[in-house]
C-alpha cells in the first residue's frame, strides 16, 4: 500500500507575545498513513492533535519538517493539496448564508466543478448523508449532529483523498455520536482515508485502525488499538481498594503474579480508601494472595475489580494520568 | 482564478438576497440629509443655497465608505472572532491573499453600487429645487467610483483585521465619525484654503479624495482637487491600506 500522509519531524512553535512565552505545541513528530486507513491521534486537549491537523492544511504554518499528501510536498504546494484533502474542522463554520443544499453546490464550485457535476454530487451527498430533507434549511436551524454531517456532506463534494476530521463527535449526545461513527464507517468500508483527532477513548478504539496517543506534542506510541491494549505487561489489570494504615503497595508488588504497580493520579484515597492499579498475569490464587499480603500488612481490603485494559489504561500507563478532559 | 470567481459569486448573490436591507442602509442617510439640508434649512435660510450643491458629491463618497468599510468589516469581525467560515475559504484552492483580495473586490462593488444609487437618489429629492447644479460627468464617474468603492473596502479590510472586536462598536463612534466630520464631503478642499497650512493636514483623511473625486465627476462646476492629486491619494490609500489589511489578514488567519 502506499503511504497517502507522511509527516516526519513535523515541530511548530507559536510565538510569544509580549505577555506570554512561545508555545512548542508539536515537538517533531513522525507518522505515516497508508492509503484506506483511518488513523487516529488520541490525547488530551492541548497535546498537539489540531496544530498537527492545521499543519496538514496548510492553515497552520508548520515551523519546521516535512509533510507530504499523496506526493505533493504541503509546504512547497499547498493548493494542491487542498485539492487532495478535506477538513471538518472543530467548530462548526457551515456557511450561514446558505441552505444545506447551495452550501454542497457552492463548495463544488470553490472547486471548479462542472455544473452539471457539482449539482449530481450535491444531491448524491444529501442521501446518502440522510439530509436530503434539509436540503432548503439553513445550517444553523440544523442540530449539532445533522450540522456535522452536513460538513462531511460539504468536505466529499471535492471527491478528496484524504479526509481530515478534527473532534468530529465533541459536544454530539450519544444517539447523534453514534450515528456519526455509523457514517465514517461508511466512508471507511468505500476506502477513503481518514485522520481524526479525538479525546474518547472509545472512539478512537472503534473507527481507528491505528493510534498515535499524543502528549505534550510528541507521540508516545503508535499501534493498532488492540496491540496497545496487548503490549501492557500482563494484559490484565487488577484493581485493589484497602483501608490500610502503612501503605501496601510494596507487599503486593513483589507478589508472583504482579507485574508492575501503578499508583493512579488524583483517584488515590477516597474515604481512607487507597487505590492501587497492578498490572497482572491472572493465574492460579492471585486474588488469595493479593488478600493474604493485604491483612498481613495490617490493611482490609475493600474491593478488586479484574479488567481487561481499554485504552484508557493504556494511556494511563504511557503518560502516569488520566486522560484531561 | 475558479475559486475567487466563485467566492465573489457566493458574496454578491447573498447580498442580492439581502438587497432590501442592503438599499435601506445605503439610502437612509443621503436622502435624510438631503431632506434636511436641501430642503428645510436653506428655506429657514440657516444655510446658504449652494449648500446643495456641495453636499451631494460628499453624501456619495460617506455612502460609499459606509457601504465598503461594513460590506466588508462585519463580515470578517464575525469570521475571526468565533465562526470561523473563513476557514472554508481558506480551504478552497485559492492562496490566502487571494482570499482577502475577494472580500475587498467584493465590498468594492458593494460600495460603488451603493454610490450608483445615492447619486440619482438625491438627484431625483432636489430636481425641482432652483440653484442645484448636478452633472454628472458619467466617463469619469464610474472610474472613480470604483475606486473609491476599492479604497473603501481596502480600508474595511484593514479594521476588520487591525481592530480587535470588541472595539468595533467604538469604532465608528472614534474612527469614522471623525473621518466624515473632516472628509470633506460638506465643503471643497479648495475651500479650505482659509485655513492656511492645515489645509494640507485634511489629506490624512482618505475620505478626502474619494469626496473630492465625486466633486470632480459629479458637480464640476463647484472648485475641486486637481485630478492628479485626488488620483494619487486615491491610489496611494488604496494600496497601503489593502497591503496592510491582507498582512494582518493572514496573521489572523494563518497561525
Amino acid at each position: 500500500m502506499a503511504s497517502v500522509l507522511i509527516i516526519e519531524d513535523l515541530k511548530k512553535t507559536y510565538p510569544g507575545t509580549r505577555r506570554t512565552p512561545p508555545v512548542e505545541a508539536v515537538k517533531g513528530i513522525s507518522f505515516t498513513v497508508e492509503a484506506g486507513e483511518t488513523f487516529g491521534l488520541l490525547g488530551p486537549n492541548g497535546a498537539g492533535k489540531s496544530t498537527t491537523l492545521g499543519c496538514i492544511t496548510s492553515l497552520v504554518r508548520p515551523t519546521s519538517g516535512t509533510i507530504v499528501v499523496d506526493g505533493v510536498d504541503a509546504r512547497r504546494e499547498p493548493l494542491r493539496v487542498k485539492r487532495l484533502i478535506a477538513v471538518v474542522p472543530q467548530t462548526r463554520n457551515l456557511d450561514r448564508d446558505l441552505t444545506v443544499r447551495e452550501l454542497l453546490v457552492y463548495h463544488g464550485r470553490y472547486f471548479g466543478l462542472p455544473a452539471a457535476e457539482r449539482e449530481a454530487r450535491a444531491d448524491r451527498l444529501l442521501q446518502e448523508m440522510q439530509l436530503a430533507d434539509k436540503a432548503q434549511a439553513k445550517p444553523l436551524t440544523l442540530s449539532g449532529g445533522l450540522q456535522q454531517r452536513a460538513m462531511i456532506a460539504r468536505a466529499l463534494m471535492h471527491d478528496p483523498r484524504v479526509l481530515l476530521l478534527d473532534e468530529p463527535t465533541t459536544g454530539l449526545d450519544p444517539q447523534a455520536r453514534r450515528a456519526l461513527w455509523d457514517t465514517l464507517r461508511g466512508l471507511q468500508q468505500r476506502g477513503l482515508t481518514i485522520i481524526l483527532t479525538t479525546h474518547y477513548m472509545e472512539e478512537a478504539d472503534r473507527l481507528c485502525g491505528r493510534l498515535a496517543i499524543i502528549d505534550h506534542g510528541t507521540i508516545l506510541t503508535i499501534d493498532s488499538p488492540a496491540a496497545l491494549k496487548r503490549s501492557l505487561p500482563g494484559g490484565h489489570i487488577l484493581d485493589v481498594w484497602v483501608r490500610s494504615g502503612t501503605p501496601v503497595g510494596p507487599r503486593l508488588e513483589r507478589l508472583p503474579g504482579v507485574l508492575r504497580l501503578e499508583n493512579v493520579a488524583r483517584t488515590g484515597e477516597e474515604d481512607g480508601l487507597e487505590r492501587l492499579r497492578l498490572f497482572v498475569d491472572p493465574g492460579d490464587g492471585l486474588l488469595d494472595r493479593v488478600l493474604r499480603a493485604v491483612r498481613e500488612g495490617g490493611g482490609d481490603l475493600h474491593h478488586v475489580s479484574l479488567t481487561q485494559p481499554s485504552l484508557e489504561d493504556v494511556y494511563i500507563h504511557l503518560t502516569g494520568k488520566e486522560l484531561r478532559e | 482564478m475558479t475559486a475567487f470567481f466563485a467566492l465573489l459569486r457566493r458574496d454578491l448573490v447573498v447580498a442580492g438576497r439581502n438587497g432590501l436591507m442592503l438599499l435601506m442602509a445605503t439610502l437612509t442617510q443621503p436622502v435624510l440629509v438631503v431632506l434636511v439640508f436641501g430642503n428645510i434649512l436653506p428655506r429657514l435660510h440657516l444655510v446658504a443655497d449652494e449648500f446643495r450643491t456641495v453636499m451631494v458629491p460628499g453624501l456619495m463618497s460617506i455612502t460609499m465608505l459606509m457601504a465598503g468599510v461594513q460590506g466588508v468589516l462585519m463580515p470578517l469581525t464575525i469570521d475571526l472572532s468565533g465562526s470561523r467560515e473563513v476557514d472554508e475559504r481558506l480551504l478552497a484552492p485559492i492562496s490566502v491573499l487571494g482570499v482577502a483580495l475577494e472580500k475587498v473586490v467584493a465590498g468594492a462593488i458593494h460600495a460603488a453600487v451603493a454610490g450608483l444609487i445615492a447619486l440619482p437618489a438625491m438627484m431625483l429629492l432636489m430636481h425641482r429645487v432652483t440653484g442645484v447644479s448636478v452633472r454628472p460627468a458619467w466617463g469619469a464617474l464610474l472610474p472613480l467610483v470604483a475606486a473609491s468603492g476599492l479604497l473603501s473596502a481596502a480600508f474595511g479590510l484593514t479594521l476588520g483585521t487591525r481592530v480587535q472586536p470588541r472595539y468595533s462598536g467604538l469604532l465608528f463612534a472614534v474612527v469614522l465619525g471623525p473621518l466624515m466630520l473632516f472628509g470633506c464631503a460638506y465643503y471643497p478642499w479648495a475651500s479650505l484654503r482659509v485655513l492656511g497650512p492645515l489645509q494640507y493636514v485634511f489629506l490624512l483623511n482618505p475620505l478626502v479624495f474619494m469626496s473630492e473625486a465625486m466633486r470632480f465627476s459629479v458637480t464640476p462646476d463647484v472648485p475641486h482637487m486637481p485630478a492628479p492629486l485626488l488620483l494619487g491619494g486615491l491610489a496611494a490609500f488604496s494600496l497601503v491600506f489593502l497591503l496592510s489589511g491582507a498582512r494582518a489578514f493572514e496573521r489572523r488567519t494563518v497561525l
